[in-house]
């Protein structure tokens, strides 16, 4: 009851994505059908970071690949930045991804045959920004996020956590409504994955940036806002990360 | 883990990656197929080849004939034949010849003729109906002496089919020689009187037809007697040479005998001279030679001793020498008429069917009767003739070819056995009989020209070969850098890395069999079809063309398809095996060391020195060749051969040193481009102005250069490729809407440099070959525009089968005038070829001495005439500039021979030919005579064996005419005769390619009393420029593409100034000698200046109006000339340059049939590529999506990536094709024309090709949900 009531009052906030009833099924009408999503709803407020936790195999990827608009919904409503996204064609999907969603994954998936530069400002240039433009926007990003020394380096010539960073840059070079992440720090050493961590909440803090990550590292989702556990498609329960709980203390 | 593991690892990997095992399997299909296609196209050619040579020759192994040239074998000598070939299954006897042949206006000049026993062995096969193709009667169709059979060829030459209605006749001429004897000259003995004023003594004088008996009764030692006839006749002193007295007396007169000439001097045949010396001398009379006999003789007797003396006088004669002394003989004047005759067609026989039939191309009469028809010809009318007794060992020669081997032992044998016959006369033994083997022959010819063929099939075909392999190498590299992440695991289970490299090299053993059976089937398709593509376009499409497939084929695809795929395999294979298991498995490519290992500075340090020695051949260890560090060291195509192995060895060793101690990149940089740079200097400025001889370019010369160019560029190009790329991206994200795929794109082609490279060095390859196939056209074309300056105007010639007839008020020349009114010049020539008529060949030795051998040294070469007025016109020399028909040589005479150059202008060379045209003119010049022989000569005089003829460099000498510059003859020793004086010979000039400058040859002049040619030796001293129009229209081209080839006519003509045209009696008067000259007007070749321009399309009307003019029964000139036996042929000038472009033509589209084979390869390669980029990035292309590109872009970076690269090979092929196509446009002295408009067709047809082979992968690419593809693992 208490977790309802928390929720209904963050609705009352700014609500930057919500979701209703949604279902994915795979392999539809084979005999490996699979329902990854059994109607999850949820909602999430501008700027908040939240977690979303759950066994192997509950459908985390999925409903992040769901909110990302990498892949078709079976049934369910997804709501981003008031804009309902049920009905578009990919081409207005695909910009729409490109200006409202920033993706950061585990195995980082930068280009390894961009620098990190060029990494961080194709987005830019996807929207038609001039090159030079990008390129200077792509450098302060990326000296913000502490790579001022490896702009020109390629992805395999950094490591992990700095590969990740890029990441970071690119996804937020579009400054996006939302962030998704996909077990961003599961490739990553604890000291590495405290510092990305510490980069998400800057990020988060700073820009007013809403995140939603998905992990299974209980330490990183205590450094969210919300943390959402699934369970076999289903949102079982929701609940408040330690900082929400101090502030409420507070 | 061991070999099982490896198998099942392979099994595996084979059975469950089905498309991507496609990809190799294809690859490897595609590259056998080239190679079994090349291997099968030319033994299929060169069956279907022989099969047109060998068919002629019927069943027939063996011919033998007479051992004299042209002479007969007589019927009685079957039988000694016999005995000496008692293997033989067949023997049968043939007369044949050549006639000309009429029917309604058609007409063959040189129709084949040949008769046939009736009861000829069974084992020569049959003769067929053309139209029932049931057997043929001969019994009872040859009913008398005017019944033949024509073969369906001589039927469709005379434009009959097999309906026409038989029979009916054909007219032709035989010659009938009649003989005349007449009696020598003698003084007449009777009727002589004595000369009162000189005699003083009493005499005795009988005077009667049997002989002038004169006796002295001396009264004092001052006693003589003296008698006279004026009844001599009134002979030209200069057409005798001795006199010849028979007389006897009495050893003690003393007698003079004295004739008187017409400008009242007298000769003494004896001076006071007793009888038995007068008997004995032959009195000469070369000093009286311009004066002619009065007709007053004396004889005078004196005794020496007082007593009675006498004299009996038994004839005087006037003797010519003979071979062999003078004799007195009758003179025996023969006199050729050609007697017109009509011959009955009773049926056709197919020449084409298997069969005795095959053997006879013309027209068939029975034995018997020909030879009463060809005994006309012979003084004696000797009917017991026969050319040739025809031998076969085999029977069914069409369903099994005899065997060269065992037939090549059979004519060995024979010719062993052969009886010798001395030769009185000579004291010299010879064999009876001659020995042919035309089939033997054929052998030969066929393997000349198909290993002709295959090494130009071969040279391509390597080309593109190349190119499937880098198709290959392509793919394998991909599949192994595809599965580095699969390997890793391998490797991090335990497989160890010769398990990781044996399970590769098995899955390629698998893939190599599969593939190399495929391309057994592709290739046996592809053969087929350039082998009856090329028949189609070469052949007269008579050549049956079955496709061959040899054992060795078969075996040979098997093979190659295994080593290709393994050969290609091991590099990719070590890599993998090579590959580091944490790299591979956190999925970071392998990634070259940015410098070399000791071993590859070793190997850099050893080529170096391989490639210093190849540059010190040039002046140093070679000591023809020049230093390389003089000008001189690089004018010589053996010497850039030299040059392009050393410096491209010696950078690319550089290279490989280098890349230890500075960035590899900039290391390799310098080796590309000396590699590249050397041989298109070679190219663009060495050919044409340092190389002045360019004739000996060989095919590997050739190879090394192409190769480098392409190598060199191919490398410059992919090492440079990440900065051509960061150029690329700098274009196009300008571009609003690519700035996306600008940023992808370029970076996706520049990570991974060797399967881009691989991609446009296909390409380039292709392309290079492309580019300089295209070139050749239009730079040929270049030719043509100097074609009407070299033809001095000469639009068309005309031609007669035989020399026109001398007309009351008219001639042919004033006919043609009359026949257009554009005609403005009508320059008449007299020519002559000999075809059968051995007197008239050409004498290659002396043939009066004892070294002559007229089996070899008899050459079937046609004369000509060039009077003063048909080529100098009014001019009177050099210096004049108003020739008639001034046309260039490239071969000079003593004196002027010696300021040729290569680079010699135009109007320069054509001032050292009308030179040489004074010099012919000059009936007293006389040029040495050289020691030079030919290669050519001595295989058509069987001296030696056409394999034994050396293409390209390393033939030494003229084996291909005059060099292109300088002194032909410089060094060459002049012949000398006996007493060590130069042999000088008055010069003829040739078209024929066999005859070098300085040449002596003998040409055969007036017939003697004998019916044999006197001989008059000539020196060759000029040869005619057939790269010229000079060659045109007199020289005799090979007419490639059908029609007669006239086996005089490829050998070319000898050409005789009008004061030794005259001389002979087949081109001029020959002093009135003979009754078959000519006049001196009476022309056959009539070359035709007109008011139109070269390129007229008029000429082919005119050219028609004067064949009917000609050719049409009754009418025309036929009506003029009374006789239908002519008929007229033309060739325009222009329609050769239309011929030479034909040919490029064919040539072209010969190539076109490689040059597609390997666009298809390229497009394959495109095509897999692309396949598995998409297949291999699904990570990355769900990446793009996810952060926004639309679908749009990732089918644009896929095709985008195949464009980029189609496109850089196309721009090194342009520019290594135009490199290379300007070497050989200097080389022909031609100005390059670069064909834009094939250029852009390239280009758009690469790019169609690109969008073609990326398109369904880019669409299944960009239908890949992003999300799945993100979580592609390879």
């Amino acid at each position: 009851m208490k977790t309802r009531k928390n929720s209904q009052e963050l609705i009352k906030k700014q609500p930057i994505l919500s979701i209703t009833n949604l279902h994915k099924r795979y392999n539809i009408g084979k005999s490996n059908e699979v329902h990854a999503l059994r109607g999850v709803d949820l909602t999430v407020n501008k700027g908040d970071m939240m977690a979303i936790m759950g066994p192997s195999g509950c459908g985390k990827t999925t409903l992040l690949n769901m909110i990302g608009h990498l892949d078709r919904r079976s049934s369910g409503n997804i709501i981003i930045d008031k804009v309902d996204t049920s009905t578009l064609p990919d081409s207005q999907m695909t910009a729409f991804r490109r200006d409202n969603i920033g993706f950061i994954f585990q195995l980082f998936n930068l280009f390894p045959f961009l620098s990190a530069v060029e990494n961080v400002e194709t987005p830019l240039l996807l929207k038609g920004v001039n090159s030079g433009l990008a390129r200077e926007q792509a450098k302060m990003l990326l000296r913000e996020l502490g790579m001022g020394d490896r702009l020109y380096h390629q992805p395999n010539e950094l490591s992990g956590g700095q590969q990740q960073r890029v990441a970071v840059g690119r996804a937020l070079i579009n400054q996006p409504a939302i962030i998704l992440g996909d077990e961003p720090t599961g490739d990553l050493d604890s000291t590495t994955s405290s510092d990305v961590m510490i980069l998400f909440r800057r990020i988060n803090r700073t820009n007013n940036q809403t995140l939603v990550l998905v992990t299974h590292n209980r330490w990183i989702a205590e450094q969210c806002d919300y943390i959402v556990h699934m369970r076999d498609g289903k949102i079982s329960h929701l609940e408040p990360g330690p900082f929400k709980r101090m502030e409420k203390k507070q | 883990m061991g070999t099982k593991t490896s198998f099942l690892i392979a099994w595996r990997s084979i059975s469950r990656r089905k498309t991507k095992n496609l990809s190799v399997i294809l690859a490897v299909a595609l590259g056998v197929t080239l190679l079994v296609g090349i291997q099968i196209t030319t033994d299929t050619l060169e069956n279907a080849f022989l099969t047109s040579l060998l068919q002629g020759e019927g069943e027939v192994d063996v011919r033998i004939l007479n051992s004299t040239s042209g002479g007969y074998l007589s019927t009685t000598e079957i039988g000694p034949i016999g005995d000496l070939i008692p293997d033989a299954v067949g023997i049968m006897s043939e007369v044949s010849s050549q006639i000309p042949a009429l029917v309604e206006s058609q007409f063959d000049p040189n129709m084949n003729i040949a008769g046939v026993s009736t009861n000829y062995s069974d084992v020569f096969g049959t003769f067929y109906d053309w139209k029932t193709g049931n057997q043929l009667d001969l019994d009872s169709l040859f009913v008398d002496n005017s019944s033949i059979l024509l073969s369906s060829d001589q039927a469709e030459k005379l434009g009959l089919n097999m309906d026409t209605i038989l029979p009916f006749n054909l007219t032709t001429e035989f010659t009938n020689l009649t003989t005349t004897v007449i009696p020598p000259p003698l003084i007449p003995l009777s009727n002589w009187t004595v000369n009162s004023e000189l005699t003083n003594s009493p005499h005795v004088l009988v005077s009667n037809p049997l002989g002038l008996h004169l006796e002295l009764q001396p009264t004092n030692f001052a006693s003589m007697v003296t008698a006279y006839t004026i009844a001599a006749p009134n002979l030209r002193l200069s057409n005798y040479a001795y006199v010849n007295v028979t007389s006897s007396g009495t050893s003690n007169a003393l007698i003079s005998l004295s004739f008187f000439m017409d400008d009242g001097s007298s000769f003494d045949v004896a001076n006071w001279t007793i009888p038995s010396i007068l008997n004995a001398v032959s009195f000469d009379l070369t000093p009286y030679s311009d004066r002619i006999l009065r007709g007053d003789v004396y004889v005078s007797v004196m005794s020496s001793n007082g007593t009675q003396a006498s004299l009996d006088m038994l004839d005087i004669a006037f003797e010519t020498p003979t071979i062999g002394g003078s004799s007195r003989l009758p003179v025996v004047l023969l006199t050729p008429e050609l007697a017109r005759v009509e011959l009955n067609v009773k049926g056709f026989f197919d020449s084409n069917r298997p069969g005795i039939g095959s053997q006879y191309s013309g027209a068939v009469f029975k034995l018997e009767h020909l030879q009463s028809w060809l005994s006309l010809k012979d003084p004696f009318h000797e009917t017991d003739i026969v050319s040739a007794y025809l031998i076969a060992f085999k029977t069914d020669h069409f369903t099994e070819e005899i065997s060269e081997e065992f037939l090549k032992t059979k004519v060995e044998l024979l010719e062993e056995i052969i009886p010798e016959k001395t030769d009185d006369f000579t004291g010299e033994t010879n064999k009876i009989y001659q020995v042919s083997a035309p089939r033997l022959n054929f052998f030969g010819v066929a393997g000349f020209f198909i290993t002709l063929l295959s090494t130009i099939l071969s040279a391509l075909g390597l080309l593109i070969t190349l190119t499937g392999l880098l198709l290959i190498t392509n793919v394998q590299l991909m599949s192994v850098e595809d599965r580095e992440f699969q390997t890793g695991v391998l490797r991090a289970v335990g497989e160890n890395r010769r398990g990781i490299f044996q399970s590769i090299i098995i899955e390629n053993l698998f893939q190599g069999i599969i593939g190399g059976i495929l391309g057994l089937f592709g290739g046996l398709a592809f053969g087929q079809g350039v082998a009856i593509y090329l028949v189609s376009l070469f052949g007269t499409g008579e050549l049956s063309v079955q496709p061959v497939i040899s054992q060795e084929a078969v075996i040979l695809s098997v093979i190659v398809g295994i080593a290709l795929s393994i050969i290609t395999g091991i590099l990719p294979a070590l890599r993998a095996s090579r590959v580091n298991i944490v790299d591979a498995l956190r999925g970071i490519k392998v990634k070259f060391e940015a410098k070399s290992s000791r071993n590859l500075v070793t190997l850099g340090g050893l080529i170096i020195f391989l490639g210093l020695i190849m540059l010190l051949v040039n002046g140093v260890f070679e000591e023809s060749s020049q230093v390389f560090w003089s000008a001189d060291g690089w004018d010589t195509l053996a010497e850039w051969r030299n040059l392009m192995i050393g410096f491209g060895m010696l950078a690319g060793g550089t290279g490989l040193f280098l890349s230890r101690f500075i960035n590899r990149i900039k290391a390799f940089n310098i080796a590309a481009i000396v590699l590249w740079a050397i041989p298109s200097f070679l190219f663009l400025v060495a050919m044409g102005n340092w190389i002045t001889d360019t004739g000996s370019l060989s095919i590997d010369i050739l190879f090394i250069g192409v190769g480098e160019i392409i190598l060199g560029s191919i490398l410059f190009v992919a090492l440079n490729l990440p900065i051509v790329m960061r150029g690329l991206r700098k274009v196009l994200i300008k571009i609003r809407g690519l700035k996306g795929v600008a940023e992808i794109s370029p970076a996706m082609i520049s990570s991974h440099i060797t399967r881009s490279t691989l991609t446009f060095a296909i390409f380039a390859i292709i392309l290079t070959l492309n580019v300089l196939v295209a070139t050749l056209i239009p730079t040929s074309l270049g030719n043509i525009t100097e074609l009407e300056e070299d033809s001095k105007g000469v639009d068309f010639v005309v031609f007669l089968n035989k020399p026109e007839t001398i007309l009351n008020g008219t001639s042919f020349s004033e006919e043609l005038y009359n026949l257009d009114s554009q005609i403005t010049d009508v320059i008449g020539l007299k020519t002559f070829k000999p075809n059968q008529d051995f007197t008239k060949f050409i004498a290659l030795e002396n043939p009066l001495s004892s070294e002559f051998d007229g089996t070899t040294d008899l050459l079937p070469i046609g004369t000509g005439e060039f009077t003063s007025i048909q080529i100098r016109g009014n001019a009177s020399d050099y210096s004049d500039d108003n020739w008639r028909y001034a046309f260039y040589l490239d071969g000079f005479p003593d004196g002027i021979r010696e300021s040729f150059a290569s680079d010699l202008s135009d109007s320069e060379l054509l001032v050292l030919s009308k030179r040489s045209w004074d010099q012919f003119f000059n009936s007293t010049y006389r040029m040495a005579a050289y020691n030079v022989s030919s290669d050519f000569l001595s295989i058509i005089s069987g001296e030696s064996d056409i394999s034994d003829l050396q293409l390209g460099p390393g033939s030494e000498g003229d084996s291909f005419g005059p060099g292109s510059g300088g002194d032909s003859l410089e060094g060459v020793e002049p012949l000398r005769n006996v007493d060590g004086d130069i042999i000088e010979n008055p010069i003829v000039f040739t078209d024929s390619f066999l005859l070098p400058i300085g040449f002596q040859v003998w040409i055969p002049m007036n017939i003697s009393s004998m019916g044999l040619p006197n001989y008059q030796a000539f020196t060759i001293g000029g040869s005619f420029d057939s790269q010229r129009a000079g060659g045109f229209p007199l020289g005799s081209s090979l007419n490639l593409g059908g029609g007669e080839t006239d086996f005089s006519a490829v050998l070319g003509s000898l050409y005789l100034s009008e004061y030794w045209a005259n001389q002979t009696n087949f081109l001029g008067e020959a002093n009135n000698q003979s009754l078959s000259s000519r006049a001196k007007d009476q022309y056959d070749s009539y070359l035709i200046k007109t008011s139109l321009s070269i390129d007229d399309l008029q000429f082919e009307q005119i050219t028609q109006s004067i064949k009917e003019f000609v050719n049409t029964n009754d009418e025309g000139y036929r009506f003029l000339a009374d006789d239908n036996f002519y008929v007229a042929s033309t060739a325009i000038t222009y329609a050769r340059v239309e011929q030479t472009l034909q040919l490029t033509d064919r040539i072209t589209s010969f190539l076109q049939i490689y040059v597609t084979f390997g666009l298809a390869i390229g497009a394959v390669g495109m095509g897999v590529i692309s396949v598995r980029n998409v297949a291999e990035r699904k990570r990355e292309i769900g990446m793009m999506r996810a952060i926004g590109f639309p679908r749009a872009a990732v089918i644009l970076s896929v095709l985008l990536e195949l464009v980029v690269l189609g496109v850089i090979g196309l721009v090194i092929g342009v520019i290594d094709g135009l490199i290379i196509s300007a070497g050989f446009a200097s080389m022909q002295n031609v100005a390059l024309v670069i064909p834009w408009d094939q250029i852009g067709v390239y280009l758009s047809f690469i790019v169609l090709i690109a969008i073609g082979a990326g398109s369904i992968p880019a669409y299944v690419a960009s239908k890949i949900p992003p999300a799945e593809a993100l979580r592609y693992v390879g």
